[in-house]
């Protein structure tokens, strides 16, 4: 559940992004900024949201590593600067955990590429 | 869905707790994609002067503008008569076929796929543009892009199921263009 659960939040930190320059009031590249890895990384976790693709939201941590650099590249204002780097933070901890898996697939997207194993068909991950 | 323990439900893949061409997979899926066409017929019938108002709660005249403008109007028909176009066949390609027809008609599941992936990225590529470009947003428009990646998670694991199905075919030596337009013949596991 963990899994699922870290993804919603990191929607959340998208949509946040989409809304911080308005909310926080700035324009230009900042606000350009935000407005841009707030609907890709949002829509990356939505998507991670559900098990068999879980491994999409490896993604948003270039997404989260971007938003901190950016603060430092971009010219924030402050309050702008502490939420890029606050979302890029949360972005990049809520990637890390896969979760645990209820489901089993065959050995995943992995098996498409090098076969599946005796252990991918017998149920392992 | 989560089965952690007993067998798996029939026509289950090889190594696969659920089965993701069961109806109770993909009835979600076609419904999300009915809501999609709706919605997005809505917006096509403003763009097309059909209504001369649009429902807009929370942007003032945010949907009017991003729905009126040049990005919208780019391809001879406009954006949102291409999405409802696109949740069509989201949901047509998605509703043909039985439960086993991720491995009985692996050409029709990978369409599917590209049915609904592209049309998420595309979704996306909009929700940045009505800011960045426009400096608003479209609240319906938002509505449709969430639906549209809503989408993609559900409908992968089908894709997945017939790929892994195809390296099988390959593995064994047999012919994959034979068996992505004819489906693969394995024996589900008892």
């Amino acid at each position: 559940m963990i899994g699922a659960v870290a993804q919603a939040v990191a929607v959340v930190v998208g949509v946040w992004l989409m809304f911080a320059p308005a909310v926080l009031g700035y324009g230009g590249a900042p606000a350009d900024n935000d407005r841009i890895v707030g609907p890709v990384a949002a829509s990356i976790a939505l998507i991670a949201i559900f098990e068999v693709v879980r491994g999409i939201r490896l993604v948003n941590l270039v997404s989260g590593a971007w938003l901190v650099a950016s603060a430092l590249l971009l010219g924030y204002p402050a309050a702008g600067a502490v939420s890029a780097v606050a979302s890029g933070a949360a972005l990049i901890a809520l990637s890390i955990p896969g979760g645990e898996r209820k489901n089993r697939y065959g050995g995943g997207w992995r098996a498409v590429f090098t076969g599946a194993t005796e252990a991918d068909r017998r149920g392992r991950r | 869905m989560a089965l952690t323990s007993g067998a798996p439900p029939p026509g289950a893949p090889d190594g696969w707790t659920t089965n993701p061409s069961s109806w109770g997979q993909r009835l979600p899926i076609i419904g999300l994609a009915t809501a999609g066409f709706v919605i997005a017929g809505y917006l096509a019938l403003f763009q097309f002067d059909v209504l001369s108002t649009v429902w807009e709660p929370f942007f003032g005249r945010g949907s009017r503008r991003i729905l009126t403008s040049r990005i919208s109007h780019l391809l001879p028909i406009p954006d949102a008569a291409l999405g409802a176009l696109g949740y069509v066949a989201d949901a047509v390609t998605g509703a043909i076929g039985g439960t086993e027809r991720w491995k009985r008609r692996p050409w029709l599941v990978v369409l599917f796929g590209i049915a609904v992936g592209p049309l998420g990225a595309v979704s996306v590529l909009l929700v940045i543009f009505q800011p960045v470009l426009f400096s608003s947003f479209c609240t319906l428009c938002l509505v449709t892009a969430v639906i549209s990646v809503l989408m993609i998670g559900p409908a992968f694991d089908e894709v997945l199921a017939s790929l892994q199905a195809l390296r099988r075919v390959r593995d064994r030596g047999g012919s994959v263009w034979s068996a992505f337009w004819r489906g693969t013949e394995e024996a589900v596991p008892a």
